[in-house]
């Protein structure tokens, strides 16, 4: 069953040739005429889908639209046409703490940001000593965040992002997050998790990663899918392009 | 629902958290209007506190007037740039980014009503009693919150677009503040520049507010008449620009 499906999207930006972004810019350009639009299109006719239980790589050099595509799957960006159906709740795991404001402690930081992704308050605030105790910062939970490392950071994202379940997951280079020990933990989770039907969209640059994880790849050239298939293969072809 | 339970977090985290680093917390409140008025009072009681009608006081009037228009100028520029603040959030997970200009200003609401205990401590000790049309004012708080939130959804947009947009505003804002009467009573100017300020809708917001809490002010059924009409369409025409422009404007947080 598909719980992912992407049919033909496009998305395009407008930007204006101003090379202020100001006002006083703006202004001064329209008095002299010179207002240019320039259209740079991201994403050009994707189309795939994502079953449950699949993990699916999106390979690609910088800037051939990867990020861009996991926005329009977080349904952060819209597209330009085509249409995004997802089924259930999508979980994104995209620069882990997005949320998280430096002077709220680590409790209050985990309530906004899980209720930022879509979830119940009164649910959260009973989960919130075990998601505090998995990411191992139990003792520092009502402490200022500016007080945490940057590991400890990433460990409580992880811990809130996959503590419900969630039918999407959508993975951007989040996998190697605090030490050994706890990247260890965090893939068994996230292989609990695929197990238990999530679909996974992930972007990595780590080859191996992708090799051992993912189903299937896509791989994108210029905001345009230019091989889709097992995952073995289309890195294999990937890997030889780019040496 | 989910959305609401945002808001409420979104709201008290707007009102802690600029005073997280403080001794008296959120005690800042309601002290800083009673300072900004002290130091205004000091400075224009004289010029002022006798040209008002008889049985108003300058002090509460000057004060109300602070009240609105700190609630006003503050929550424009922040709820306009709530969007912007919080672009790190809303370019990874999708969250109504409207919650945010709303929420700004509903913290401002919540401020509004906590300054209107030092706003009854100075009407007191002035002399002056509340009025029984006191809890009128949950009517120009909930139009003045109408009518931020509305100006911060369509100027986020542009705050988003063009940085210099916060310098400009805050000038216009300078600019908006002299052409209300916060602290003169209308009285002082002639005829002409009396009309032309009762043109800006704040000052009806004012004559209301005033009137309501001690009958420091004349309000007619005009003011609110336009107070309601402003801060609606408002809410209405942001909404609907907000909409509009947004999915333009997301892909350049």
């Amino acid at each position: 069953m598909a719980v992912i499906e992407v049919k033909n999207v496009d998305l395009t930006y407008r930007v204006l040739k101003n090379r202020t972004g100001s006002l006083k810019g703006l202004f001064r350009d329209m008095i002299r005429g010179r207002i240019r639009v320039l259209d740079f299109q991201a994403l050009r006719d994707i189309s795939f889908t994502v079953d449950a239980g699949e993990v699916v790589a999106i390979l690609g050099r910088n800037g051939a639209g990867k990020s861009t595509l996991l926005k329009v799957l977080a349904r952060v960006l819209p597209p330009t046409s085509g249409s995004v159906k997802i089924q259930g709740a999508i979980a994104p795991m995209i620069e882990l703490g997005a949320g998280f404001h430096p002077e709220m402690t680590g409790a209050e930081n985990v309530l906004f940001y899980s209720v930022l992704m879509g979830r119940d308050m009164k649910r959260v605030k009973g989960r919130i000593p075990a998601i505090g105790e998995w990411a191992g910062v139990s003792d520092h939970m009502d402490f200022p965040m500016r007080t945490f490392s940057s590991g400890m950071i990433a460990r409580i994202a992880f811990s809130t992002a996959t503590d419900e379940k969630s039918e999407v997951l959508l993975v951007d280079e989040v996998l190697s997050v605090g030490d050994a020990d706890f990247q260890k933990k965090s893939k068994a989770r996230m292989a609990e998790l695929i197990k238990s039907g999530a679909a996974v969209v992930l972007v990595s640059h780590d080859m191996d990663a992708v090799r051992t994880l993912a189903h299937r790849a896509i791989w994108l050239e210029n905001g345009a899918i230019k091989m889709e298939g097992p995952a073995k293969k289309v890195v294999a072809a990937y890997e030889k392009q780019i040496q | 629902m989910k959305n609401l339970q945002l808001i409420r977090l979104l709201v008290g985290r707007e009102l802690t958290i600029r005073y997280k680093r403080s001794v008296i917390g959120i005690g800042w409140t309601l002290l800083n209007p009673m300072l900004t008025s002290f130091v205004l009072w000091v400075v224009f009681s004289f010029l002022f506190g006798s040209r008002l009608d008889t049985g108003q006081q300058y002090a509460p009037y000057l004060m109300a007037g602070i009240v609105v228009n700190t609630f006003f100028n503050q929550g424009l520029l922040i709820s306009a740039e709530s969007i912007s603040t919080n672009a790190p959030v809303l370019t990874k997970i999708y969250v109504p980014p409207q919650v945010f200009p709303i929420s700004v200003a509903l913290a401002g609401l919540v401020n509004f009503f906590i300054g209107l205990i030092p706003l009854t401590l100075v009407c007191l000790v002035s002399g002056q009693m509340l009025a029984w049309t006191f809890p009128l004012v949950i009517v120009v708080g909930f139009f003045l919150a109408l009518l931020v939130a509305g100006l911060g959804l369509s100027l986020s947009l542009l705050f988003i677009r063009y940085d210099d947009t916060r310098n400009i505003v805050g000038v216009l804002l300078l600019i908006l503040t002299y052409l209300t009467p916060v602290f003169y009573p209308l009285s002082v100017l002639s005829p002409k520049m009396q009309h032309i300020i009762s043109l800006n809708p704040l000052t009806s917001y004012l004559d209301c507010f005033r009137w309501a809490f001690s009958h420091n002010a004349n309000s007619t059924i005009y003011d609110w008449l336009y107070m309601g009409a402003t801060g609606t369409l408002s809410i209405l025409i942001g909404t609907t620009i907000f909409k509009k422009f947004w999915p333009r404007t997301v892909a350049m947080l």
